[in-house]
């Protein structure tokens, strides 16, 4: 029995860990309902500082990550198949590579990295100096004042981001095509719009909501359960980025396999 | 305003610091509670502002129960609540003026009155010169002072302070005495202080309590 309890006891974590998840993002969407129209000024000011953050001070590293990623993809495509013709299917390896799969995954774990990290080491200190508390007790509802901006700001920002990072990928991409082959930037788009599909623009959206749920609501989570001293901060960091990395691929293959399998 | 009963609280290590508390407050009733440190006076104040679960029992406040279900939110938009934190409470991201209107921001006030309590509890509280800094830049008198001029400018109706008078100068003391010796005169508000040392507010006109962590019943007139 003390062995089964023992194989039982991670499961029983896992399915808490998901309900409060689940709790967190109902909460939120609940509050995000009662507010008022004197209060969505201060919480867009929140989201604004959110977005400056995560999406606007991340725009050059998303961006000059991804300018390399795509040039670098097409220059391993080309020296590893160019004799098999490889520019007649330039369009074909951006979508499927640069587009579907890396375009918001990296982003996610770009963010991840910079924004998860500081939102939970961020609502760590916030509890342990009482900060949260005092909120609510002053009659500022901690959910529609730290959750919702932190949530919309991550959910504008990955959206934001994945554009700037596919846009700056399919330069990098078209950059190696034009000076390895001399291919025009009419043929290269031409390739690329003619695999990419409606699937993909649906398929990226879902991931542009789920990852930025997930980034999210793992760094709240493990912020907030911060309770006693500043020791435990490094450990809520470190339990965010491992969660929120397992749960965004796990998100990605769930989607992949929903959408193209 | 404040009905508590059975109630028992735990220190974070397990160890029951008081239960089978009864306590009564009635509106406009002042009380002090007193007591040795870490004999739980912050915890309850805590417990009765809805922030921090109790290890058993009920409390209400204001007619609307908290404890064992609610917590603090149940409160929001029923019951207009100020609490001065004995350290910390105030956001680290936002400037003195700015910790003591957010809370005013988010009533529904037109923004000449937000800004009409804002200066004055800013000035009430001689804090005019550093009103512009984040909490970490000034004293920790002011950072005590802050906190009171939040719970001043939000006008509640039920006030809870933490050791209010700690580590103030004569100055700073006599500042912040004078502000709370008004709430006490007030029957619109309802005052609940803890402080480690009762002589501290010899001015005050209060039931007084000693908290000892034994069973015992509070009531106040």
């Amino acid at each position: 029995m003390a062995y089964l309890a023992r194989l039982g006891a991670p499961v029983r974590g896992f399915l808490e860990f998901l309900g409060d998840q689940a709790h967190l993002v109902l909460r939120t969407l609940r509050h995000a309902l009662l507010l008022r129209m004197n209060q969505l000024a201060v919480v867009a000011g929140q989201v604004k500082l959110q977005i400056r953050f995560t999406g606007l001070d991340a725009l050059w590293l998303v961006s000059g990550t991804a300018l390399l990623l795509g040039a670098v993809t097409l220059i391993q495509a080309f020296s590893q198949l160019s004799g098999l013709g490889a520019e007649n299917y330039i369009g074909v390896l951006m979508v499927l590579i640069i587009l579907r799969e890396l375009g918001p995954l990296l982003t996610a774990v770009l963010i991840i990295g910079r924004s998860a990290t500081a939102i939970a080491a961020e609502l760590g200190a916030m509890q342990l100096n009482g900060e949260v508390d005092a909120l609510a007790i002053h009659g500022i509802n901690p959910y529609q004042y730290l959750l919702l901006p932190r949530w919309l700001g991550v959910l504008i920002s990955v959206f934001v981001l994945v554009v700037f990072f596919d846009t700056a990928a399919l330069a990098g991409g078209f950059l190696v095509a034009k000076f390895k082959y001399g291919v025009t930037f009419g043929f290269y788009m031409e390739s690329v719009r003619q695999t990419l599909s409606n699937l993909d623009f649906l398929a990226t959206l879902l991931k542009i909501v789920l990852f930025a749920g997930a980034i999210t609501f793992h760094a709240c989570h493990f912020g907030l359960r911060i309770q006693r001293s500043q020791t435990e901060i490094p450990q809520a960091v470190t339990k965010t980025v491992v969660s929120a990395l397992v749960a965004v691929f796990a998100l990605d293959g769930l989607i992949a396999a929903l959408f193209y399998f | 305003m404040i009905q508590a009963s059975d109630l028992a609280l735990q220190a974070p290590d397990g160890r029951l610091l008081m239960e089978g508390l009864e306590l009564a407050v009635p509106r406009g009733g002042n009380l002090l509670l007193t007591g040795p440190s870490g004999c739980g006076k912050s915890r309850l104040l805590k417990v009765l502002a809805g922030t921090e679960r109790p290890a058993r029992g009920q409390v209400r406040v204001g007619g609307r129960e908290i404890w064992p279900v609610g917590g603090v939110l149940a409160l929001t938009g029923h019951v207009r609540l100020g609490f001065a934190f004995a350290s910390g409470g105030l956001l680290s991201n936002l400037s003195l003026r700015e910790n003591i209107a957010l809370p005013l921001r988010f009533l529904d006030l037109p923004l000449p009155d937000q800004q009409r309590r804002t200066e004055g509890a800013l000035q009430r509280l001689d804090l005019q010169a550093v009103a512009g800094l984040r909490p970490h830049a000034v004293s920790a008198a002011a950072r005590k002072h802050g906190n009171l001029a939040r719970v001043l400018a939000l006008e509640p109706e039920l006030i809870l302070l933490d050791d209010p008078l700690e580590g103030l100068d004569a100055g700073d003391r006599a500042i912040a005495q004078d502000l709370i010796q008004a709430w006490s005169e007030s029957a619109a508000v309802t005052l609940l202080i803890a402080a480690e040392e009762p002589h501290a507010f010899s001015f005050l006109e209060a039931e007084r309590h000693q908290l000892s962590g034994a069973p015992m019943s509070v009531e106040s007139p």
